[in-house]
């Protein structure tokens, strides 16, 4: 267990951090971060899959038996950090766990979700993707409540994340949105069906 | 009319707000979002939960949640994002057609993605790691393939962006 600071100790110690550049903070942070150990099999960990890039593992604390934590082998803290290339991976295996657990569970759905700042709910300080198996009415609850916003500063909105690609996207005349948010509320669940998929998967063993 | 919404913006048939769009691949505002700024992505290809998309596709939507996830941060002031996918009925989905959100996030929005925890037995976790495991080796197949190409091994876009208001440089600050 750490050693208790004393308040000297902890003021010397921030300042140091203060005055790290982001490499160092970041080899810093390596070294206080549970999930590099795990990483490096310094701490154990139920370890359902490993591959050159990532890790995953069975979450101790998990919102639901087969919670699995995906994560690169580097030390990242918030997804915007992690190079394209390995989120092209993470996103790959992400989807092959989620099949895993469908069938290994018996599981009805999945959550997938990365958590990027405490604001967002993340609790780790190693970027992590989460997969979490759902049953119907089970004691998982996420709830994302709708407002409505104005065309102008959807307009707005839209510019500036457009921009981040480069290209302003097409202006489109959109008079009536909330018609058509009407009309995806009307797509009823029930359309889902996986039995259907289910019966996809098991003629996909490769 | 196609009978899918999500379809419906692909053909320009509904109509959306778009952030991004390629060949396969589509990212648009959610005009109903908790938050402005909530977006779709999604491939243009019909598929229904993420176990159908390809590899490639599943990538690519990832590559551009995180793009505008960063857009967020550096434009909108969020204080967090989330990437979110209700993979299935049982997991919320709503919509026939599978779609990534990115989720912009602020202090008390009144958004809920937290799950209380549950505590299971020694014995039980080791039958679920199991049950996984096996699965996992039917499932994952590229794996002999081997390593797919970490090029941008540093990615420290932090050190370039230094600065004290950077959000990358905050995150990493975040918890010493």
């Amino acid at each position: 267990m750490e050693k208790k600071l004393t308040p000297e100790q902890i003021a010397e110690l921030k300042e140091k951090i203060k005055n790290m550049s982001p490499e160092e903070l970041k080899e810093f942070q390596k070294k206080q971060c549970i999930f590099c150990q795990i990483v490096e099999g310094r701490v154990s960990a139920k370890k359902v899959y490993e591959d050159e890039v990532s890790i995953a593992i069975l979450d101790i604390n998990p919102a639901n038996p087969g919670h699995i934590l995906l994560m690169p082998r580097e030390h990242y803290t918030i997804l915007p950090q992690v190079p394209e290339s390995e989120i092209n991976h993470l996103a790959a295996v992400a989807k092959k766990l989620s099949n895993a657990v469908l069938r290994a569970l018996d599981a009805k759905g999945t959550n997938i979700i990365v958590a990027n700042g405490v604001a967002a709910g993340q609790k780790a300080q190693h970027m992590m993707i989460h997969i979490i198996p759902r049953k119907e009415k089970d004691s998982v609850a996420f709830s994302i409540p709708q407002k409505e916003h104005s065309m102008e500063e959807l307009d707005s909105v839209q510019k500036r994340l457009a921009q981040k690609f480069g290209t302003v996207a097409e202006e489109r005349q959109v008079p009536k949105p909330k018609e058509v948010e009407a009309e995806i509320k009307e797509e009823k669940p029930g359309k889902v069906d996986l039995d259907e998929i289910s019966s996809l998967f098991s003629g996909r063993k490769k | 009319m196609s009978e899918c919404v999500l379809c419906g913006i692909v053909e320009s048939t509904v109509p959306s707000k778009k952030i991004y769009e390629d060949d396969s691949i589509i990212a648009v505002l959610d005009f109903m979002g908790a938050l402005p700024g909530h977006c779709f992505v999604f491939p243009k290809r019909h598929y229904t939960i993420m176990e159908q998309v390809s590899d490639e596709e599943i990538g690519k939507v990832f590559e551009v949640a995180n793009k505008i996830s960063s857009a967020l941060f550096e434009t909108m002031e969020v204080q967090g994002t989330n990437i979110f996918i209700a993979n299935g009925v049982a997991a919320g989905q709503q919509a026939p057609h599978f779609i990534c959100n990115v989720i912009p996030r602020l202090e008390a929005d009144g958004i809920n993605l937290q799950w209380n925890t549950k505590q299971l037995s020694e014995e039980e976790m080791s039958t679920v790691e199991l049950k996984i495991k096996e699965q996992i080796r039917d499932v994952v197949s590229f794996r002999a393939k081997g390593k797919p190409e970490v090029a941008e091994k540093k990615a420290v876009r932090i050190s370039e962006e230094a600065g004290e208001e950077n959000y990358l440089i905050r995150q990493t600050r975040r918890r010493p």
